[in-house]
């Protein structure tokens, strides 16, 4: 089946909906208008063509002709098709409905879009903050063109926090954001009748940094560097969805060397981070000696990319038309013995993660998301896989060199937390496999190729396969020396609403495994939330790690 | 507290001053926030901790909550939202209290400098006693900003290393309370 026909039905479908289409390589774009939009998406939905990835605001500025506008974009994804349907918007005042009730997952991308953009989202609340400070001024858009520095100076007055956990009977216990167990701020908000959790919520955004609007103010080089900071873990991947995309844009093809290197700097950033994760989930459940073992075994893979690249977290591998560093045969050699310690030690873990009474008792049948739950609330990643939803973009969409070196997609069709500790472990075994066989057969050629200082105009779309899940970029350029808007959807924020919805009728003492099991990032998603209420800290607070302990306690006690 | 130390003899107080220093060194307690790190930091942090760089072995612990910690390790330049819960952070902290600021954003806002969320770095809304630079800072410089500052406070930490306190940034003026 040829990409193409990825596509075939849908024109016919939308036909009525839309004023026009076109269609590039992977891509189909449709324009529509603000009132036909649900009409459209309903019809769109009806194919049950793929999943929403994400939704990009665009202000065009007031410089452009015509005035100017903003547009509004909805990427449907499946595989490696990309469905676009285009709002374009007048600057005054724009406005478009909100497709919520046909996409659940709609919620979060439209609630960003009206916060940074300034687009009203007719049903979703502007009122509560998402990502932006409460006392961040009114009517100041910082995605916006004309967005100043100075206008984000003023305040606004930040009234009295009202919610839905103030009825009475209902016990909020606020958590966070100064929570020592995730080592990233997150304020959670469980509101629980006894034991059990009625209602669960999250306030991100407390590093929430402004990268999108930085980068606008970047050039195309030093952008690599910032996109790397995104998130410390997964540096590499968003540098390398980020350049892949400028790369496309300016018709750099890069030679089959850098295109090795770089694909097993994602698959040793895989390792680093699934075996992190492994440690991060196994304290939450009290299993300490776990947690230590598995760190001092990451050390190993540290050591290894610090020997390919000289530093343990931000490589810096990526230029604009190729890699910095190549891998010679003394360092592939130590690659390969580093690995086949890992790979001793991950089939200890994996036999521990599945034989384990007292482990299994916090994972076996915990926190299951359905495969329906997991494909309609747009789950990616290891979390997806382990609800048997076959989403990864290495084997669907295959970019570096995937494509010679082909992935087997890890999947589970358990669903529940136990699923997620052996999907990603079995994960770590096809990286070490691809590692070994790219090692194995690096294809010999220079590192890198000149690339331009300025890109030509245009738009694209650059999707990766992240540790965490699908990690999405939409880039575009006007022509010059900087981007006129790079948008970044991150793995961890398709996976909240999942996670927020499988707490619910959970005890509290799963919630530490549950929110873990999805492998948050805050850094890299902190850009939504649903709010409730502002986090005051009441005598009733528990921080994360009381919540830890009471879990181990909980538990200790025989679940009495 | 201040009673109960007057009631005490003179001639004990002395060595209950030094019982007193000698634990805080020996067991300093360290309380984590990131700001609005991008995780590199905070990884290394814990990697610190974990078995190969085991911080630990200088008494030092994480642990979860401010008004436990001698020590606040903080990452990231400051966002907007996060401002106001740092501050919190540090004023629950007992007294004496002592800020370590780990990477390059806390320092000067790195990468992140002139983001529209970002309100400054840590030292622009508390207090810093060291600074550990880098981006991120190896778990050795980590550990290196720990010993400094306990070094520091057994009052030899100009004599014995002063090439090492320049590189690891000293200490600003207005240092701890």
């Amino acid at each position: 089946m040829s990409p193409e026909s990825n596509f075939l039905g849908i024109p016919e479908s939308i036909g009525p909906y839309v004023s026009g289409t076109r269609t590039a390589e992977n891509r189909l774009d449709m324009d529509t208008s603000a009132d036909r939009l649900l009409p459209a998406v309903a019809a769109f939905n009806k194919l049950g063509w793929g999943y929403l990835s994400a939704i990009t605001g665009f202000d065009s500025g007031t410089a452009a002709p015509s005035d100017g506008h903003i547009e509004v974009l909805y990427h449907f994804c499946k595989g490696p098709s990309v469905a676009t349907f285009r709002v374009k918007l007048p600057r005054e005042d724009p406005s478009v409905p909100s497709i919520g009730a046909l996409v659940p997952s709609a919620v979060m991308y439209e609630r960003e879009l009206a916060e940074t953009m300034g687009v009203k989202v007719a049903g979703v609340s502007g009122e509560k903050r998402q990502f932006l400070s409460d006392d961040w001024p009114e009517n100041v858009y910082p995605l916006r063109k004309d967005f100043t520095m100075e206008s984000a100076a003023a305040t606004r007055e930040v009234g009295p926090a009202v919610g839905s956990g103030d009825e009475p009977g209902t016990f909020v216990i606020p958590i966070g954001p100064q929570h020592p167990a995730l080592k990233e701020p997150g304020h959670f908000e469980l509101a629980v009748d006894g034991e059990i959790v009625t209602h669960a919520n999250i306030r991100l955004g407390y590093v929430h940094r402004g990268i999108e609007k930085g980068a606008e103010g970047r050039s195309w080089v030093h952008n690599i560097y910032l996109m790397e900071r995104i998130c410390g873990i997964c540096s590499h991947i968003h540098a390398t969805a980020y350049v892949l995309g400028v790369e496309a844009l300016a018709g750099v093809v890069i030679p089959p060397r850098a295109r090795a290197v770089r694909t097993i700097f994602c698959e040793m950033e895989r390792i680093h981070s699934h075996l992190l994760w492994l440690g991060v989930s196994a304290h939450q459940a009290g299993f300490d000696t776990l947690f230590m073992y598995s760190w001092r075994d990451r050390e190993t893979i540290m050591d290894l990319l610090e020997e390919l690249s000289g530093n343990r977290v931000n490589y810096s591998v990526n230029l604009l038309g190729g890699v910095k560093y190549d891998i010679d045969a003394k360092a592939a050699d130590s690659v390969r013995r580093g690995l086949d310690f890992l790979e001793r030690r991950t089939k200890h873990y994996l036999k521990i993660v599945t034989s384990d009474e007292s482990f299994l008792r916090r994972t076996r049948g915990v926190g299951a998301i359905t495969f329906d739950q997991a494909n309609l609330l747009g789950t990616v990643g290891p979390t997806a896989r382990a609800s048997g939803v076959s989403r990864d973009l290495r084997v669907e969409a295959p970019y570096l060199s995937y494509g010679d070196f082909p992935v087997r997609a890890v999947l589970d069709s358990r669903c529940d937390l136990e699923a997620r500790f052996v999907v990603r472990i079995n994960e770590l075994f096809e990286s070490y496999r691809l590692v070994r066989e790219i090692l194995d057969r690096m294809p010999e050629s220079e590192l890198a190729v000149p690339a331009p200082r300025k890109v030509p105009e245009g738009e694209v779309i650059s999707r990766v396969e992240a540790p965490r899940g699908e990690l999405f970029y939409y880039i575009r350029s006007s022509g010059g020396v900087k981007p006129d808007r790079v948008k970044v959807r991150t793995p961890s924020l398709c996976n909240w609403a999942a996670v927020l919805s499988v707490a619910v009728g959970h005890k509290l003492a799963d919630i530490p495994m549950i929110v873990v099991g999805i492998d948050p990032c805050f850094s890299c998603n902190d850009r939504s939330i649903s709010l409730r209420r502002r986090g005051a800290a009441s005598p009733q607070a528990m921080t994360w790690e009381d919540l830890r302990d009471y879990g181990i306690r909980y538990y200790a006690g025989g679940g009495t | 507290m201040a009673q109960t130390l007057k009631s005490i003899p003179r001639a004990l107080r002395g060595a209950l001053d030094k019982a007193v220093l000698w634990s805080r060194i020996n067991s300093p307690w360290l309380v984590h926030f990131n700001s609005g790190s991008c995780n590199g930091c905070d990884i290394e942090i814990l990697a610190t901790l974990a078995p190969r760089y085991d911080l630990e072995r200088f008494g030092v612990k994480l642990q979860g909550s401010p008004r436990h910690a001698d020590v606040l390790i903080c990452t990231g330049p400051v966002t907007r939202l996060a401002r106001e819960r740092l501050l919190r952070t540090y004023e629950q902290m007992p007294v004496p209290k002592f800020v370590i600021a780990v990477g390059s954003c806390s320092i000067t806002g790195g990468a992140f400098h002139g983001c529209y969320n970002i309100v400054g770095d840590i030292g622009d809304v508390i207090p810093v006693d060291i600074y550990v630079p880098g981006c991120p800072p190896r778990p050795e410089a980590i550990i290196d900003g720990v010993v400094q500052l306990l070094t520091k406070l057994k009052g030899t930490a100009a004599k014995k290393t002063p090439a090492r306190k320049a590189a690891a940034g000293g200490t600003p003026p207005g240092g701890s309370p």
